[in-house]
């Protein structure tokens, strides 16, 4: 029993990094209509920069507002740079998402090229152990899950209550009618992609944080473990994504508990593919 | 009032018509990219990249490649700097010395990422490319299996660093290797469980095939001698996290911890384990991959180094740390410090890794073999390996590539002892080695604590 509370605990944690991901990725893909798949490979390069900063003696968390900064600039160069001419050019929705896989080995290969392909740990204190119940969670764990909370409910507030977040969903829905209706879509989507590629920054070194050790590649499978978060929502729906991190990052962590731990990611997908079956237009998605 | 839930319906939705199908889409395409890019490329340390497919004859002057065929990336990626930086010591040496038959040695890296799939388009496009192979190096139990019928199939002479227990019964001509089957190594990990006095021991191994194949052999000699598994856990590799794990390993009470989980994992995993265990480090027992200054500085990076090395220890085969072999090698290989693409850490732990020390030996065997029977040829020079590691009647002793060249001119007879000690091959071309206990100083330096008697894991054997 105590071994299931610890779970869910972890799950929570896993949930928490999984939700700032998945709920940027939804966004970036339900406004912009592109499925980009470089954007585990944009939270790797943000947590190797703050992984730069805290070598150079800055703090992981003092350096969250540079990699911030940095992802939402360079989110919104990689759509201005490289998805927008191809879009321009009439690429398929599926020549973008090849086009997101080379940018994606282009990032991630760059990143080992300049930091080596071995494992880096930032210089961060967990903080002492906090139990409850069967719960176990270090102080730094509870912030994580604290910054995600804070997130979900910002965009929460974003979608409901601001014009941006009424434009977002406006040009999510139909851009030739928000456009019409005198919504300048282009700007609107560049303010996305600031806003999503901020959220990869910051899911990036939460996902360092909380990995406490990580690669180059690592985000390889988390990406799929977005993708698979946000489809369980519906895609394109911020609180689907977070329900769907919430399913995922339980499921994976409560599953190695009592199964092979090695096929946590597995028991993960079944939950995924029977959702699917049962609702092919996800757990929040509008019914086909 | 219950206002309607904000929805961004994405127009890219209705083109595919069901989210399943564009999740297939995405999920096919992540699937693309981390099956990845398998790469190769010449490192002109020390002598400039060579032409020609191999197995044949080189041309008189070119350079002769020595093709290292080993993980670069993933999660096993810290092997083939290892080995590729032996390589330049080695062919430096060699090259420093008038190289071999008028040609001087380059190496080349072979990534296969450690996986299968990878690992054969790699090694076909290696020997579709590169001209004047002469030896191949590396192959790793990850991609052992493999990569070695094709390498054999093309009459190439190889060096691999497998444990893999197919290997002593498939008689491949043109393999050859300098380290133990696996089930000894899992002997000597438990021999070492023995020496910290552990009555209990949880596995904490990954699952990819070099570290699966250490856990049957481990449990069959934990049951024999007498220990109890507290927990079995296998890792994915590919996960970033393992709290569960590292909780189950922790409520288990173990008094040490068997693993090899290479990449980030282990390093992760022990952090949690510490985290989970109120700043308590329960003392590891890793494999000889651990001795090897990335994963030292991962595990040191999340553990703290002194913690680590104080709670660390490894079986490592046994190597020479003084005496003329081991002066020739260290000169060889850290006159290369710098140079070497994807080396990182403390460059001297690659004079303890396992991998660097044997297949240093490997490179001077195929070319001392070469100068014998005066070819390039691996069909030619190939039988002559045997030859000059074991020895013949009235051979002359001999500890560096230099000093064997120079003997063999004369017309002697040699028997080439490098730093990894005498070689014995076997009729399937194996040497096994003896184990030590090695252990790290808080510098990443490496110290052998102990050694295991081959008499004790005789007492461990199945």
């Amino acid at each position: 029993m105590s071994l299931f509370l610890a779970a869910v605990g972890f799950g929570l944690v896993t949930a928490a990094v999984l939700a700032i991901a998945a709920v940027g990725f939804t966004l970036q893909f339900g406004v912009t209509d592109v499925l980009n798949l470089a954007y585990g490979a944009v939270m790797i390069a943000g947590a190797f920069l703050a992984y730069v900063l805290n070598q150079a003696g800055l703090s992981v968390w003092a350096a969250l507002p540079v990699v911030i900064v940095a992802c939402s600039a360079g989110s919104v160069l990689l759509n201005s740079r490289i998805y927008t001419p191809f879009k321009q050019r009439g690429a398929s929705p599926i020549t973008l998402v090849i086009v997101s896989l080379g940018v994606t080995l282009i990032i991630e290969f760059g990143v080992q090229a300049l930091a080596g392909g071995t494992s880096v740990s930032y210089n961060l204190a967990q903080g002492p152990t906090l139990r409850a119940g069967g719960l176990i969670l270090t102080a730094v764990q509870i912030a994580i899950i604290g910054v995600s909370l804070v997130v979900m409910a910002g965009v929460h507030v974003m979608l409901r209550y601001s014009k941006l977040g009424k434009a977002m969903r406006a040009t999510a829905a139909n851009p030739a009618l928000a456009r019409n209706c005198g919504i300048r879509t282009g700007r609107v989507i560049t303010t996305t992609w600031a806003i999503t590629g901020a959220m990869c920054g910051l899911a990036g070194v939460v996902f360092g944080i909380d990995a406490g050790s990580f690669s180059p590649t690592s985000t390889d499978v988390f990406l799929v473990l977005i993708l698979a978060a946000v489809f369980l929502g519906g895609p394109g729906q911020a609180y689907g994504a977070m329900l769907g991190a919430a399913v995922i990052g339980i499921a994976t962590e409560v599953s190695a508990a009592f199964i092979a731990a090695d096929y946590k990611y597995v028991v993960a997908f079944v939950v995924l593919l029977l959702m699917l079956g049962i609702r092919p237009s996800g757990l929040l998605g509008a019914r086909a | 009032m219950n206002t309607p839930t904000p929805r961004l319906t994405p127009r890219f939705t209705p083109r595919l018509t069901r989210p399943a199908a564009a999740l297939g889409a995405a999920v096919l395409a992540v699937a693309m990219s981390a099956c990845g890019i398998t790469s190769s490329s010449s490192s002109g340390g020390s002598g400039g990249s060579a032409g020609g497919s191999g197995g044949g004859s080189a041309a008189s002057g070119s350079a002769l490649t020595v093709a290292d065929v080993a993980p670069f990336s993933g999660v096993d990626g810290s092997l083939g700097p290892i080995y590729l930086a032996t390589c330049y010591g080695a062919t430096s040496a060699i090259n420093a010395a008038g190289g071999v038959l008028g040609h001087k040695l380059a190496c080349k890296s072979v990534d296969t990422r450690g996986e299968p799939a990878d690992a054969v388009p790699a090694v076909n496009q290696m020997f579709a490319s590169t001209s004047n192979l002469a030896l191949v190096i590396g192959c790793t139990s990850d991609e052992a299996a493999s990569v070695v019928p094709i390498i054999n199939g093309r009459k190439m002479v190889s060096f691999c660093m497998t444990g893999q227990s197919e290997f002593a019964h498939v008689h491949y001509p043109y393999f050859y290797r300098l380290v133990p089957p696996d089930l000894e190594e899992a002997y000597a990990m438990v021999a070492i469980a023995q020496h910290l006095h552990a009555k209990r021991v949880a596995l904490a191994f990954g699952n990819d095939i070099g570290s699966q194949t250490f856990v049957a052999p481990a449990l069959s000699a934990l049951k024999k001698a007498g220990i109890t598994v507290a927990t079995n856990q296998t890792l994915d590799l590919k996960a970033t996290t393992f709290r569960t794990e590292a909780s189950a390993i922790v409520q288990s009470h173990p008094d040490a911890i068997l693993t090899e989980a290479l990449g980030s994992a282990d390093p992760t995993l022990l952090a949690e384990i510490k985290q989970l265990n109120n700043g308590k480090v329960i003392p590891i027992i890793g494999t000889s991959a651990a001795i090897s200054p990335a994963f030292f500085k991962s595990a040191a990076a999340a553990l703290g180094a002194s913690t680590f090395a104080a709670n660390f220890h490894a079986d490592n085969l046994v190597t020479e740390s003084s005496g003329p072999a081991y002066a020739a090698f260290s000169k060889a290989l850290l006159s290369q410090q710098g140079k070497v693409p994807g080396s990182t850490g403390n460059f001297t732990t690659y004079l303890s890794a396992p991998g660097g020390v044997h297949l240093y030996d490997g490179i001077n065997l195929a070319a001392l073999a070469m100068i014998m029977s005066k070819s390039t040829t691996p069909a030619t020079y190939a039988p002559d390996i045997i030859k000059i590691g074991n020895g013949v009647s009235g051979a002359q002793l001999c500890y560096s590539f230099a000093a064997c060249a120079s003997a063999l001119k004369a017309g002697h007879a040699i028997r080439y002892e490098g730093p990894g000690g005498p070689t014995n091959f076997d009729s399937y071309h194996g040497s096994p080695g003896i184990f030590q206990i090695d252990t790290y100083s808080p510098s990443g330096q490496v110290n052998v604590v102990g050694n295991l008697s081959a008499a004790q894991l005789r007492a461990l054997a199945g």
